[in-house]
């Protein structure tokens, strides 16, 4: 059984997306791993591989976020004297310390009277984040709070790695979360499960590895995938079972929480890490594969925490200005954790992507 | 195991296969292979099977009698 939240009049009121302008397309890197065109081609069809935005050598997420809150303030979509809090979900910091989220604030030039606070989460990171974000909302001092889901890890992955690389996406989303103008109820379960903690990790680059020339060395996997330890590694047979096993369970118990049935919901947006996963979870779960959007990987890359947010910029884009939705939202893995949140989407004031 | 045979032909994209055949020396013996045989084992016979477990097999006869051994227990 999940640990359960309940929040009663809040809402999401916009979600911006900032993506990296440069774009790779998969057969472009197929050279680059050490497997035969033709069983890289069908690895591509399986998975729902086609192209992928990284960010260029350099930039980080502080650009990103910063771009994307300025485009707000200058559009007039935000109000700098709204912003209560700054929460920035990444795996990709800028430092050990000061926290990313700070720094923002400060290239922005905020108001002393901001929260800012760094969570260190990735693929249900907009779960995280909107949980904090709702549970800050109970204080009447708080206005808005800017849910940032932001990572440049496409740094971090081997340009050799097949099992990683076709999938690294990079982008910063900009959810505006606020009270609601009409009384709702969200509710959301949550799982997490340490004893699977090195399932997705970075080897080296902390304290307890700190990165060398050792670390940055070359090796061949089982399967011929090059990667060092200052790389991300995935075990991506052990991701499948796990997101298999707890995720239909924890939708189940999510909409008999909200007494509502499968098809009460208009989109169940999940986090993506490859079509081949997502339309799975959609057959084992008994919804159509329309109402769970997995087209973000092959157009843009699994950018960790941002794959939610991104898929409703992507998939909603100006409709959600006009319309309202029952939604579903989960994020699982790195941690492991798995967590969901079903709520109804109010109109939105924007959502769209950018460029940076 | 009749059926499970017929889906590892599929799988592996060939006319027949023997169950003393090495995995390794399959055309088709990758990930996405390894993957599409965990995805077979979890939807088909209800069952977690890993990619180590499966390299571990080493020949059909191998991974059938992993599936056979996994639905026992």
């Amino acid at each position: 059984m999940s640990l359960k939240f309940t929040f009663r009049n809040k809402r999401i009121s916009g979600i911006l997306t900032v993506l990296p302008k440069q774009e790779i397309k998969f057969e472009d890197e197929m050279a680059q791993y050490n497997f035969p065109p033709a069983k890289s081609l069908k690895l591509k069809l399986a998975m729902g591989y086609n192209k992928h935005r990284i960010v260029e050598a350099g930039t980080n997420v502080s650009d990103l976020c910063v771009y994307g809150i300025d485009y707000l303030l200058n559009e007039g979509l935000l109000e700098k004297d709204d912003i209560s809090a700054l929460l920035l979900v990444t795996q990709s910091p800028e430092h050990f310390l000061p926290p990313t989220s700070n720094i923002i604030q400060g290239k922005l030039e905020l108001g002393t009277d901001v929260l800012c606070m760094d969570i260190n989460q990735g693929c249900a990171g907009f779960i995280i984040g909107l949980l904090q974000a709702y549970m800050l909302l109970e204080q009447e001092s708080i206005k808005k709070v800017l849910l940032l889901n932001a990572d440049v890890l496409s740094r971090k992955i081997s340009k050799r790695d097949r099992n990683s690389n076709p999938l690294a996406g990079d982008a910063a989303t900009i959810t505006v979360v606020e009270r609601s103008l009409e009384p709702t109820t969200i509710q959301s379960v949550l799982n997490m499960d340490g004893k699977g903690a090195y399932v997705l990790q970075i080897p080296a680059g902390g304290f307890k590895l700190p990165s060398s020339p050792e670390t940055a060395e070359m090796k061949e996997d089982e399967n011929g995938n090059f990667r060092s330890l200052d790389h991300l590694v995935m075990k991506g047979d052990e991701v499948f079972n796990f997101v298999q096993k707890e995720v239909p369970p924890m939708i189940e118990e999510l909409l008999a929480i909200s007494g509502k049935k499968a098809d009460d919901i208009d989109f169940y947006f999940f986090h993506q890490p490859n079509k081949f996963m997502l339309n799975k979870l959609a057959d084992k779960i008994g919804v159509s594969r329309e109402k769970m959007p997995a087209n973000i990987v092959e157009n843009f890359g699994n950018a960790s925490g941002a794959t939610v947010p991104l898929a409703v910029s992507y998939n909603l884009g100006a409709d959600a200005l006009a319309s309202t939705y029952e939604v579903c939202f989960a994020g699982f893995g790195v941690g492991l954790t798995w967590a969901a949140i079903q709520q109804k989407l109010e109109k939105f004031q924007f959502n769209h992507i950018i460029y940076y | 195991m009749d059926e499970l045979f017929g889906q590892l032909v599929e799988i592996f994209e060939v006319e027949s296969l023997d169950p003393n055949d090495h995995l390794v020396d399959l055309d088709m013996w990758d990930s996405l292979t390894q993957l599409s045989i965990i995805a077979l084992a979890e939807e088909n016979y209800g069952i977690t099977i890993s990619a180590a477990e499966l390299r571990d097999a080493k020949t059909i006869g191998g991974v059938i009698s992993l599936f056979e051994n996994k639905q026992k227990s």
